[in-house]
C-alpha cells in the first residue's frame, strides 16, 4: 500500500508509457514553457527586484522580450508537430482516444475525493490516462490557444487593430498576464505534485513504469495489457492505405501552419525594431529673439524685463511647412476636384466634406497617414495610377503630399 | 609671442580684479548669506559712481568696435539703482576695475561679444556657487567648445539692471522673477519660445500670471543645465512630469488626475521606459516618453479640438510617428492613462475580473485534491509502517 517508499525488485518487468520522439517533444515544451514564464512574468511585475535582477542577467528588457519570442516561436513548432502527430495516430494508426475526457473522468475525481477525506474504501481504477493528467493536458491545450491568441495580438498590434477595436489589446494583455499567472502556479501546484510529490514518476524520462507502478497509477490499461487488447491498428495492409491519403493532406496543413507561424512573426515590424521617431518639426535651439514684431502676450504682473537686441544677431526667418492646412487649401481643392464622387456621393466609403471624415477613411481604411505622404493611400492610389476615375494636376497632387508631409493640418 | 601677450594681459587682468575686490571688501557693509563678497585687506583707489555716470549716463553714448558692431555704454542710473547690485551699492569699478582712471585703457576684445565672454568670470567673485553650478552646464560646454553664442552669466543676468531674483531671507525664488524666466531664455531660444507660449503651461503663465505652471527652470534646471538630447534626460522624462502631475495638491486645482505616472508605468511603453531608467539609465530606449505624445514645448490641453490627443485623430497622428502602419482602430490600444472601469475600457476589465475568479478557482479546486490526496497518503503510511 505504502506506493511512496516502495522499493522497487531489481527484476521487476516494465512497462513502456512514452517512447523517446513523445519524451523529446515534453522536453522541448518543459524549456520553452520555464523560459516564457520567467521572461514573462519578469515583464509582468516589471518592476519587482526579482524581476529587475533577471532582466538584467539576461542582458536588459529588449534581449528578455527577445527571448521570450524565441521561447514563443519553439512552443508553435511544438504545436505544429503535436496536431500533425496527433492526426497521424487517430486517422493512420487509429488509436484510441485515450486523453478525451469522459463523464468517467468526472466520477473518478469525486471517487478520488471520497476516497482522500475517507467516505470511500478505495481509490478509483484507472486506465492509461488519469483524470489529472487529462486536466492537465486540457489545461494547457486551453492555454497555448489563449496565448497564442492574445500573444499574437500584442505581438502584432497595428496589424491586429485593423480587425479589431483597439481595446482589444491591452485586453489580450491581460488575459496573456492572467492566463500566464494561472498556468506558472497550476505547474508548480498540479504537476509538481502529481509527478513529483505524491509519487515520483521517471516515465517522461525513461519511458517506462515499472509492474507495481502501473498497477497503482493505471490499473486498467496494465489490464488491457495483460489481456492483449491492441491499443492501434494492427492491419499493416491498412495502415499503408491510410498513410497514402494521410501524408498528402498532412504535408498541406503543415505547409499552413509554417505560413501560419511565419505570418505571426513577420506580420509587422513598427512595434518592434527601432525605428527613430519621426519628429514633427525639428528644434532649432538656437534663434536670438530679433527685433521683427512678434506675438508676445504681455505678463499682467511684475516689471517687464528689458529685451536688448544685440546688434550681432541677424533675423532668423524660420520656415514652417505647416502653413498648409485643410480648411485654408486642401478641403476647397478636394470640393472642387473630388466633390462628384465624394461629397456629394460616398464612392468606396469615402467622404471629403470635412476634415474628420476625410481622415476617417473609406471602406479600404484610412486614406491618409499624417507626416507621411508616401505611407497615405491616397497618394499611393493616386501615383500607381489605381484611381482610374478621376486624375488630380500634378500641382495639386504636390499640394496634398506637402500637406501630408507636414502632418495634415486642419487649421 | 601672441600667447604671452594674452597671458600677460590675463596676469594683469587678474591684479585689477583683485585690487577691484579689495575695494569691495573696505566698503561694502558685512554681505549677506549669499552672494558672498570677499574681504581682502589691501586697500585701492575707490571711484564713486558718480564720477563714471557723468558720462555713462549721458543718453546714446556708444562705441564701434573693431569688427564695426556697436557697443551701447550707456547705464541707466535709475535702472540700476533699483537694480540689486545698485541696492547693494556695488561701484562700477568692482568689476569695471581697470577702467577707474581716465583716459581708459584700450579694450583688447574685438567685439561686444567678446568683452561679454571676457568678462562674466568676474562674476565668480562674489556669485562662486551659482558660477560653479554652470562649469557644469551645457552652455558652459558649448562655451568651451568654440561656440561664441553660449550663454555667460551677463546675457541671462544683465548686471546694469538686474532685479532681486530670489527673496532676501528664504532664498526662495520671487514671484516676479518666476513670470520672466521664459523671456530671459527666450533671448537665445526664442524658437522655443514661441512653442511654448502658446502651450497650456506658458499660456497659464503669461495670460493668467499663473505660478504653479513649470517655466524652463523647472525642467532644465538652473545654472547647472544639462543637455535634454540624451538618453538619461530622455529615460527620466516620465519622473520630471511627475513631479507636478503626480502632486496630488497641486494638480486639485486644475481637476487633474495624479495617476499619470502609475497607468504609464503600467502600460508596454513605460514598463520598458520604467526597466531602462532603473538599469541602463543611459541607454536610449525608442518606446515613448511623455513628451513624445505631449509635445515638449508646446504640450497642449488633450481635450484642444485642434492638438489635443484625447481626440483619436490626433493621438493617431502621435501613434504614427513611431508605428507608420497604425490606422484608426489602433490609439485604443493605449489605455490613455484610464484605469479599466465598467465605463472605461471594459473589455480589459472584464477579463481581468474573469481571471479574479478564475485564478482561485481552479488553483483551490487543485488544491482541495492536492491537500486531500497529500493527507490520505500520509494516513496510509502511518498504518502501514503500524502494520
Amino acid at each position: 500500500m505504502a506506493n511512496i517508499t516502495t522499493p522497487q525488485p531489481a527484476e521487476e518487468r516494465t512497462y513502456e508509457r512514452f517512447p523517446l520522439a513523445r519524451r523529446i517533444e515534453h522536453l522541448t515544451m518543459l524549456l520553452s514553457f520555464t523560459t516564457l514564464g520567467l521572461t514573462g512574468l519578469a515583464q509582468k511585475f516589471a518592476l519587482s527586484p526579482t524581476s529587475q535582477f533577471l532582466v538584467s542577467a539576461l542582458g536588459g528588457i529588449e534581449a528578455a522580450r527577445s527571448i521570450h519570442h524565441i521561447a514563443a516561436i519553439v512552443l508553435m513548432f511544438g504545436t505544429m508537430y503535436h496536431i500533425i502527430l496527433l492526426g497521424y495516430n487517430l486517422y493512420v494508426l487509429r488509436i484510441r482516444m485515450t486523453m478525451l475526457p469522459v463523464l468517467q473522468d468526472g466520477l473518478d475525481a469525486l471517487q478520488a475525493l471520497l476516497y482522500n477525506i475517507g467516505l470511500r474504501k478505495s481509490r478509483p481504477q484507472m486506465g492509461r490516462f488519469t483524470f489529472e493528467e487529462k486536466a492537465e493536458y486540457w489545461a494547457f491545450v486551453w492555454g497555448t490557444v489563449v496565448m497564442g491568441v492574445t500573444g499574437f495580438m500584442m505581438w502584432n498590434p497595428i496589424t491586429s487593430a485593423k480587425f479589431l477595436p483597439g481595446e482589444f489589446i491591452p485586453a489580450a494583455k491581460a488575459a496573456h498576464g492572467g492566463e500566464a499567472v494561472l498556468a506558472v502556479l497550476a505547474i508548480i501546484l498540479w504537476h509538481m505534485y502529481g509527478v513529483h510529490i505524491k509519487f515520483f514518476n521517471k516515465a517522461m524520462w525513461t519511458g517506462k513504469l515499472t509492474e507495481t507502478e502501473m498497477l497503482h497509477e493505471h490499473p486498467l490499461e496494465l489490464a488491457e495489457m495483460k489481456a492483449g487488447l491492441p491499443d492501434r491498428e494492427q492491419d499493416l495492409i491498412k495502415i499503408r492505405q491510410r498513410q497514402r491519403k494521410f501524408f498528402p493532406v498532412a504535408s498541406i496543413l503543415t505547409l499552413i501552419m509554417l505560413a501560419g507561424i511565419f505570418g505571426f512573426i513577420n506580420a509587422e515590424e513598427t512595434a518592434l525594431t527601432t525605428i527613430p521617431p519621426q519628429d514633427e518639426l525639428p528644434v532649432e535651439v538656437y534663434i536670438r529673439w530679433t527685433t521683427t514684431p512678434r506675438a508676445t502676450s504681455t505678463p499682467t504682473a511684475g516689471p517687464t524685463l528689458a529685451v536688448t537686441p544685440t546688434a550681432t544677431s541677424t533675423p532668423i526667418v524660420i520656415v514652417v511647412s505647416s502653413d498648409i492646412t485643410w480648411d485654408g487649401n486642401i478641403g476647397p481643392l478636394f470640393q472642387q476636384n473630388c466633390g462628384e464622387c465624394h461629397i456629394d456621393d460616398d464612392k468606396g466609403g469615402l467622404t471629403l466634406s470635412t476634415y474628420a471624415d476625410a481622415m476617417k477613411g473609406g471602406r479600404n481604411g484610412a486614406m491618409f497617414t499624417a507626416g507621411n505622404a508616401a505611407k497615405s493611400q491616397m497618394i499611393i492610389k493616386f501615383e500607381s495610377g489605381d484611381h482610374t476615375d478621376f486624375k488630380l494636376s500634378p500641382q495639386d497632387l504636390a499640394l496634398v503630399k506637402a500637406w501630408l508631409d507636414a502632418g495634415a493640418l486642419e487649421k | 609671442m601672441r600667447r604671452l601677450k594674452i597671458a600677460r594681459a590675463l596676469l594683469l587682468f587678474a591684479g585689477l580684479v583683485l585690487a577691484a575686490l579689495a575695494a569691495a571688501g573696505l566698503r561694502s557693509e558685512p554681505a549677506r548669506a549669499a552672494p558672498h563678497i570677499d574681504r581682502v585687506s589691501a586697500p585701492a583707489a575707490q571711484v564713486d559712481n558718480s564720477v563714471c555716470l557723468d558720462c555713462h549716463g549721458e543718453p546714446d553714448l556708444t562705441l564701434t568696435m573693431p569688427n564695426g558692431e556697436v557697443l551701447p555704454l550707456t547705464i541707466s542710473e535709475g535702472k540700476f539703482q533699483q537694480s540689486v547690485h545698485g541696492e547693494n551699492e556695488i561701484a562700477c569699478t568692482d568689476c569695471h576695475s581697470d577702467f577707474s582712471g581716465f583716459p581708459h585703457p584700450d579694450l583688447k576684445a574685438d567685439s561686444p561679444r567678446a568683452i561679454a565672454v571676457e568678462y562674466y568670470t568676474i562674476c565668480e567673485s562674489c556669485h562662486a556657487e551659482q558660477y560653479n553650478k554652470v562649469l557644469d552646464s551645457v552652455h558652459q560646454r558649448a562655451l568651451a567648445g568654440g561656440d561664441k553664442n553660449a550663454a555667460v552669466c551677463t546675457d541671462c543676468h544683465n548686471p546694469h539692471e538686474q532685479m532681486r531674483l530670489t527673496d532676501d531671507i528664504t532664498g526662495d525664488l520671487l514671484p516676479s522673477a518666476r513670470m520672466h524666466i521664459p523671456q530671459t531664455c527666450a533671448q537665445c531660444h526664442s524658437g522655443i519660445y514661441d512653442a511654448y507660449q502658446y502651450s497650456v503651461h506658458g499660456s497659464a503663465l503669461s495670460d493668467e500670471g499663473n505660478l504653479d505652471v513649470p517655466t524652463c527652470i523647472d525642467c532644465h534646471g538652473v545654472h547647472n543645465i544639462q543637455d535634454p538630447t540624451t538618453a538619461q534626460f530622455r529615460n527620466e522624462t516620465p519622473l520630471l512630469c511627475a513631479k507636478c502631475h503626480a502632486n496630488e495638491k497641486l494638480m486639485q486645482a486644475y481637476d487633474l488626475p495624479t495617476n499619470i505616472l502609475n497607468t504609464y508605468v503600467a502600460d508596454f511603453h513605460g514598463t520598458t521606459v520604467t526597466l531602462f531608467e532603473k538599469n541602463s539609465p543611459d541607454q536610449p530606449t525608442n518606446k515613448p516618453v511623455c513628451t513624445d505624445c505631449h509635445g515638449v514645448h508646446n504640450i497642449s490641453k488633450v481635450d484642444n479640438p485642434q492638438t489635443g490627443i484625447a481626440l483619436k485623430q490626433n493621438l493617431l497622428v502621435k501613434c504614427q510617428r513611431c508605428h507608420p502602419d497604425a490606422t484608426a482602430n489602433f490609439p485604443d490600444s493605449w489605455m490613455s492613462h484610464y484605469v479599466a472601469s465598467p465605463d472605461k475600457f471594459s473589455l480589459v476589465y472584464y477579463v481581468n475580473l474573469f481571471y479574479k475568479f478564475l485564478i482561485p478557482g481552479v488553483l483551490g479546486g487543485m488544491g482541495v485534491f492536492v491537500v486531500t490526496d497529500f493527507m490520505r497518503r500520509l494516513i496510509e503510511r502511518r498504518k502501514g509502517a503500524a502494520h
